[in-house]
């Protein structure tokens, strides 16, 4: 075993220990908290994504449809009387049950016309959610009057965040993740090769909404608000998809860096001008498309790729 | 609201869509890119409409003359610039691109105009024929021809003029066009210019029937996709085609749905005719009727 490969594993399991000893090191931190329990939330949803978007290459503009299914199903459990933390399987069920019933026929499009249908499906959820007032409480939406403890709130976005990408972690060395790698670069191809592609697409799919489900569910217990506009809306959606292109599709730690990204500008910009935020993340998404479509993780790479080569060529001319 | 005048307002409906859609379609058929930022550009259209008449008392009715011009232009940089390195990549890169220019244009819109509603009152606006219980607003007429108009001169620049015949030869078969000496990459930023262009008149003209803030046009685009997908993609007779059976099912459909329950039909009608004819979309494409 390299060097690498045993300091990584050392590297990830050092940062998960700080991870969890924050809130007991820091109760009081609770700008910290709030902003660290974000980049957890929206990581573990941006590496969901990158499961069915970079591992399996197929672009959903509607993944705010599977947080806002699970945002609900635990809001109006919690309604009726169900403690919160019973919702979260839940909601990442319905959100994963939802997604096949999109998903069996979306599938049968290719590429672009798969992304395009995805956008449909966003809006038609919304205007469900939005007109189905009985269930969903219509434009005004549905509110709780106190949630779980901060602490335990970060915990449980740390606990799915870890999840996400752990699963992450393990398809892009399993058959699995070929199969969806394959799927990516040529559907036709894998299929002629056996590779079931409407099956693992759509497992891909289900597994991505599950976890994106659940993230919702911690989202409804955090913000104790849960509307249309919120969950369904289109920043929503745009948060999704930017996230881990930003940091890198296709990438395991990619979409973890992207979530960064997108929470620090967010912070930043956000509170000095509204939509600034938005007109920054459509900056970086055009220059990321035109200039390094692997995102940050790929401008890294290419960067140290570059020293390496001058390193050795260094070592060339030194010997001469 | 009886039959005849459901249908005559649905057909009015169906020149304003198809005006909207044929941007799309005519990209789509020469540079086989979906325009993700459609929408962005129908709303900086109906902006600028509204801007030179706030800021200069510029007619809004005459607006078109310099939108259409400047958005050409506008589409062409923009293809020189950016569209020009992904044509030749896998779809979803300029699907991402686009979505970025979307992006850029809705909150650039937000920051210079600020997310109130807009909207447009001359009194063509609020002028209508009746005659018994027919009313049809002039405004939806007046649209309708200019619309309409713009999309005869464009099919007969298509097909009469060595320009146009170049587009669509590209449409057709862009290696055989450019075995036959045509500069595929000139004809690529003239056709993306023209889509644009077709854009900023759509816009401009949406504003003189609907109010509109930085995210309009989302709801429009989609319904585009859908005539775009309904009709077949790069055909005109298929865009027409498509906006007609939107524009019916709308109109007829508000029957027996609520009003804000509208817009889920060209959704539903979306989803469900990409479900439907995946092979029909794809025979289309191979078949490549010209535009």
């Amino acid at each position: 075993m390299s060097r690498v490969q045993v300091a990584g594993p050392l590297i990830a399991a050092a940062a998960l220990l700080c991870a969890v000893a924050v809130p007991f090191a820091f109760p009081h931190a609770e700008y910290v908290l709030d902003v660290l329990f974000l980049i957890f939330l929206y990581g573990a949803m941006s590496a969901a994504w990158n499961i069915i978007g970079g591992f399996a290459g197929q672009i959903s503009f509607g993944h705010a449809a599977f947080l806002g299914v699970g945002a609900y199903a635990t809001m109006i459990l919690w309604g009726e009387g169900w403690s919160p933390w019973a919702t979260l399987p839940v909601a990442g069920g319905l959100a994963a049950i939802f997604s096949i019933l999109v998903g069996v026929p979306s599938f049968r499009l290719r590429g672009p016309y798969f992304s395009i249908a995805t956008i449909g499906i966003g809006e038609a959820t919304r205007l469900v959610a939005l007109n189905w007032s009985k269930l969903t409480g219509g434009a005004s939406g549905l509110t709780m009057a106190a949630g779980p403890p901060p602490q335990i709130q970060y915990l449980s976005a740390l606990a799915v965040c870890v999840a996400a990408f752990g699963i992450s972690w393990w398809i892009v060395q399993s058959r699995f993740g070929f199969a969806l790698a394959a799927i990516k670069q040529d559907t036709d191809a894998a299929q002629t090769l056996g590779v079931d592609t409407t099956l693992f697409k759509t497992l891909a799919l289900a597994l991505s909404a599950a976890l994106v489900g659940i993230a919702g569910s911690i989202y409804a217990m955090h913000y104790l608000y849960v509307s249309p506009d919120s969950v369904f809306g289109f920043s929503t959606a745009i948060a999704l998809v930017i996230m881990p292109i930003i940091g890198g599709v296709g990438t395991v730690w990619g979409p973890l860096i992207g979530a960064v990204v997108y929470t620090f500008i967010r912070e930043q910009f956000a509170v000095k001008l509204a939509n600034a935020d938005l007109l920054a993340f459509g900056l970086l998404l055009v220059a990321i498309v035109l200039f390094e479509p692997k995102g940050i993780v790929g401008a890294w790479g290419s960067v140290m790729a570059r020293r390496a080569f001058r390193k050795r060529a260094a070592g060339v001319a030194a010997r001469g | 609201m009886d039959t005849l005048s459901t249908l005559i307002s649905a057909i009015l409906v169906a020149g304003l869509y198809a005006t909207m859609s044929y941007g799309l379609a005519l990209i789509y058929g020469v540079l086989k890119i979906v325009n993700l930022a459609n929408a962005g550009f129908l709303m900086i259209g109906a902006y600028a409409t509204w801007w030179m008449w706030t800021a200069f008392g510029f007619n809004p009715l005459l607006a078109p003359l310099v939108i259409v011009p400047v958005f050409f232009l506008i589409g062409i940089a923009m293809e020189r610039t950016m569209i020009q390195r992904v044509v030749d990549q896998e779809p979803i890169i300029s699907l991402l691109l686009l979505f970025g220019v979307w992006l850029v244009l809705q909150n650039v819109a937000y920051l210079l105009f600020t997310g109130d509603t807009r909207s447009i009152t001359i009194p063509l606006t609020d002028a209508v024929y009746q005659r018994g219980d027919i009313v049809i607003p002039w405004a939806r007429v007046y649209v309708f021809a200019v619309g309409t108009l713009a999309l005869v001169a464009m099919q007969l620049f298509l097909t009469r003029t060595q320009l146009g015949r170049a587009i669509r030869s590209i449409a057709q078969d862009r290696d055989a066009a450019r075995l036959v000496g045509i500069d595929v990459k000139r004809v690529n930023a003239i056709a993306f210019g023209l889509g644009i262009a077709l854009l900023g008149l759509g816009g401009s003209l949406l504003s003189l029937l609907y109010s509109f803030d930085p995210d309009f046009g989302r709801t429009l685009t989609l319904k585009s996709f859908c005539i775009v997908v309904l009709g077949g993609l790069e055909s005109f007779v298929g865009v027409a085609f498509g906006s007609i059976a939107l524009a019916l099912a709308e109109a007829f459909g508000l029957r027996y749905m609520p009003a804000s329950l509208q817009n889920l039909i060209s959704f539903v009608l979306l989803v469900v005719v990409l479900i439907a004819f995946p092979k029909g979309i794809a025979g289309l494409l191979r078949r490549r009727s010209g535009v």
